[in-house]
């Protein structure tokens, strides 16, 4: 990709300054109760542009883009398109004026197909569904920008990224000429980004605008036409130029501090095995999940497993610790078989685990903090809150969790302090003290502090000799933490590497299941 | 040109305290306002209705005893109810499962005579009216908790079961619980040791003592151990439960014992105390649906559950006179307390939503 040919194409949307700004926010206040979400932000999209909004978590970025397609209504302050001021009172007013968001949650009925899904919320459908002629409207839409769908497939077999491009067919088949793609890449491998990025190119060419939310530097710098920074509610920068952004300069407007991501992997010696899995499999209902999976993980060490959603990897971590029984083979902690004998009995051994999935399986939404960190831990029969008390307050203050005590609720954390007071939990050690932590998609949805934060407490543990399984989807967060990296697909280990010598095309071609490549 | 005003629900992240308090407490308000429209267009005077309603169930001696007298019950099947509830079990059959606890408790008073002090018996008749209760909800528990067979149904059909059952004991001729060769179908009295009398000759009986303790004991249950620990979590994300270890399809099975036992519980205290029988009349009573209400008023705060239980028993025991002193229609009472669930429920939206309304303006393309 080369900046050259981004400005030929780009060129005729840039050359008259004058053009009116497809949608503009004009000094937008909204305040929640305690919170100012946003504090007089200005913000506009030209047409044919990728316009970034880059920020942590709760800095604002989603609010703003709540009120631009009218979720929210602004306290004051006002939007207007092609330089003409709209009130948006709900996001079917937004749809009316040509803007559509594509939330990172993607709001799609699973059973449905994809050109049922499409057309879904439409008015100008009639009481008969003709789904050929359907289906051939929606492929239409679709390959007028080069987003390859298959209309007539069920979108709860799709991908993550198929989904997504799904949702983006739906906002262009419902009109859209701005879109809102809210954190569009969290959910997506390399491969899949790329392809998202080709469509972005695509949408901007026939003239939309995109307004792109993100916290990702490297993406953001990429992608982008001009990138507004938010932190704190405020528009702490305006950069503008594809390309030619120091990636440092925008996260120092984000964070308000110098960032240091990369961490340092000391070649350091390993101890004995702590985890040892042997010939594992795992059939659930008909389908294998996993098959034949052995290997070891030792003491100080972090073993990364690297491999596209849906391989297997959320299975293996649950296998591990306890919450699914496999089919075949062993698992064994510290030399003592955990196979079949449930989560409490692996954690007796020394196992941690932090799921993917922070709030609903590994946090308790509407418990305090106190409350969770007892959660994974012996509680006797009459719950002694009071000598938990103490170690919660060190716990927040030593992670430093940002949170009114050790009563504040885990649904009212940020996702990134959400994430601290599970690894608070977890490498603090419950029923006896950790020695085999498994963490899955650690970083994912946390703003640059909290992921900065997060890594180096995931590198504190492995110097403190605990072996670490380190399963995520951030490719690069597996490349640059991991002493070793095995890559999962369908189920099976596909290819294995030290870390350091890794290659990102080698690994990236084992996730795509191109194994000759891989092994070349 | 004035643009057309819309209503838009805006989803809170936190309820303010002060509507926790306040949103019950003006369903209370809006039913008896919906009760007094009803009054005017039947012709009674709304006012004179709720001030003898508010003489009979609160003011007057003899009221407040009735009241407190007649709560016992329904905070039984109040926290019955709620039990369930709050680990998203809705077990709407403590009707039936209050039947089930008079025939047990009928059945333990009858059969054991006169021969045990009343110490023993009392407890026992409790005791069996409980487990009756328990019996009657174990199969919609063991379904629901292993296969999941939605507890709503089998808890609402068992209740039908049950009214039969008692209408079986009291009218099929040579029945154990009434009285041999009597013309009239009602139970037999149980013994005098299995009966309590109403402190200083009131309806009010010391179970109401024991149904408070109980009450507070359970608030404790659920915040204090790790039986209510387990419960919050299963209840709240059961896959942090299957995390953590946590067995839900036993605690399923137990709460909703619990729950079946509470109102069992609710039927033997009218045997130890005002009824005394197996009595047919308390299928017209709807004492075990008035405790859905009770624990949705109260959000299955238990502590909540003693104030809206008397607030109800006042409402019945008042309406109940009404008809007695003047012409008014006994269901003023049952009506009113319909009237406060649905505002109740309806309520719900305004702890949850910032509800506002913004003026709109209709695109123009």
């Amino acid at each position: 990709m080369t900046n050259a040919s981004h400005e030929v194409a780009k060129g005729p949307h840039h050359v008259s300054g004058a053009a009116p700004s497809a949608l503009s926010a004009h000094a937008i206040v909204k305040r929640f109760p305690g919170v100012l979400a946003n504090d007089s932000v200005d913000f506009d999209v030209l047409p044919g542009e990728v316009h970034t909004l880059l920020g942590e978590n709760g800095a604002g970025k989603s609010t703003l883009a709540a009120m631009l397609c009218g979720l929210y209504q602004p306290d004051s302050g006002y939007i207007s398109r092609n330089g003409e001021r709209i009130a948006l009172s709900s996001p079917r007013a937004g749809l009316q004026h040509g803007i559509a968001m594509v939330h990172q949650h993607f709001r799609l009925v699973e059973r449905f197909t994809v050109a049922e899904n499409v057309i879904l919320g439409s008015r100008d459908l009639s009481y008969r569904l003709n789904s050929s002629e359907l289906e051939n409207r929606v492929a239409a839409v679709a390959d007028s920008y080069g987003l390859p769908i298959e209309p007539g497939a069920t979108v709860g077999e799709l991908s993550v990224g198929q989904r997504q491009r799904v949702e983006i067919v739906k906002a262009l088949y419902q009109g859209a000429e701005i879109l809102l793609l809210d954190e569009p890449t969290a959910v997506l491998v390399p491969a899949e980004v790329e392809k998202l990025f080709e469509n972005v190119h695509a949408m901007t060419q026939a003239g939309k605008s995109i307004v792109f939310i993100s916290h990702k530097l490297g993406e953001v710098v990429e992608i982008s036409d001009r990138v507004t920074v938010l932190r704190n509610g405020r528009v702490t920068g305006h950069v503008s130029g594809r390309g030619t952004t120091d990636t440092k300069e925008l996260a120092r407007l984000m964070v308000g501090r110098d960032i240091e991501l990369t961490t340092q992997r000391a070649s350091h010696a390993t101890g004995h095995e702590i985890l040892q899995i042997r010939d594992l499999s795992l059939t659930v209902s008909g389908v294998n999940v996993l098959s034949d999976i052995s290997f070891n993980v030792h003491a100080g060490e972090m073993v990364g497993i690297a491999g596209v959603a849906g391989n297997g990897q959320r299975e293996l971590a649950d296998t591990i610790a306890g919450l699914m029984s496999p089919t075949s083979g062993s698992i064994a902690i510290s030399g003592s078989m955990t196979t079949d004998r449930g989560p409490i009995h692996a954690r007796e051994l020394g196992l941690a685990y932090v799921p993917e999935d922070r709030l609903g399986m590994g946090l308790v939404p509407s418990m305090s903090i106190l409350d969770n960190l007892l959660l994974t831990r012996d509680r006797r029969i009459v719950v002694d809150r009071s000598t938990v008390r103490p170690e919660a307050t060190r716990l927040i203050e030593q992670f430093e969790i940002k949170a009114n005590g050790p009563d504040h609720l885990a649904r009212k954390l940020s996702g990134g302090n959400a994430q601290k007071v599970l690894l608070a939990r977890e490498l603090s050690g419950g029923r006896t003290a950790t020695k085999l932590l498994v963490v899955c998609s650690p970083t994912r949805g946390l703003d640059v502090g909290a992921i900065e934060t997060v890594r180096a407490l995931l590198d504190d543990a492995r110097s403190a000799g605990q072996a670490i399984l380190l399963i995520s989807e951030d490719l690069d967060e597996v490349m640059s933490l991991s002493d070793r990296i095995l890559v999962l697909y369908r189920g099976s280990v596909v290819h294995e590497t030290p870390g350091v010598s890794a290659q990102l095309s080698t690994v990236g071609a084992a996730m795509a299941g191109l194994k000759s490549e891989g092994k070349s | 040109m004035r643009s057309p005003i819309r209503v838009v629900f805006e989803q809170r992240n936190e309820t303010p305290k002060h509507l926790s308090i306040l949103v019950p407490l003006l369903s209370v308000v809006a039913a008896l306002v919906v009760g007094a429209l009803f009054l005017l267009a039947t012709g009674y005077s709304p006012i004179e209705t709720y001030s003898n309603m508010l003489s009979d169930g609160f003011i007057s001696s003899r009221g407040i005893t009735d009241t407190l007298g007649l709560s016992t019950v329904l905070i039984c099947t109040g926290i019955s109810a709620a039990f369930a509830f709050q680990m998203n079990l809705y077990n709407i059959g403590g009707e039936g499962q209050l039947y089930l606890g008079m025939i047990g408790g009928a059945w333990a008073g009858l059969a054991l005579g006169d021969q045990l002090p009343t110490f023993v018996m009392i407890p026992v008749v409790l005791l069996v009216g409980s487990l009756a209760g328990a019996l009657w909800i174990l199969l919609p528990a063991f379904v629901r908790s292993r296969l999941g067979t939605s507890e709503i149904v089998t808890t609402l059909l068992l209740t039908y079961i049950a009214a039969s059952l008692v209408k079986h004991f009291v009218y099929s001729p040579g029945s154990f619980f009434v009285t041999k060769n009597s013309a009239f179908p009602q139970g037999r009295l149980v013994p005098d040791s299995a009966s309590l009398t109403g402190i200083g000759d009131t309806s009010l009986y010391p179970t109401f003592f024991l149904v408070i303790l109980i009450t507070l004991g359970l608030f404790w249950v659920v915040k204090k151990t790790e039986y209510g620990y387990r419960i919050q979590v299963i209840s709240d994300s059961p896959r942090a439960a299957h995390y953590a270890g946590i067995n839900a399809n036993r605690t399923t099975l137990s709460v909703m014992l619990i729950s079946g036992a509470l109102s069992g519980l609710g039927g033997a205290v009218l045997i130890v105390g005002p009824f005394g029988r197996l009595d047919p009349g308390i299928i017209l009573l709807g004492y075990g649906y008035a405790g859905i209400v009770i624990a949705a008023l109260a959000r299955n705060n238990f502590s909540a559950i003693i104030v809206s239980g008397i607030l109800f028993a006042g409402l019945r025991s008042g309406g109940d006179k009404l008809q007695i002193s003047t012409d008014t229609p006994i269901h003023i009472g049952v009506m009113l307390q319909g009237a406060i669930l649905l505002f109740a429920l309806g309520g719900e939206a305004f702890r949850r939503y910032h509800i506002h309304a913004v003026r709109t303006e209709r695109a123009t393309q």
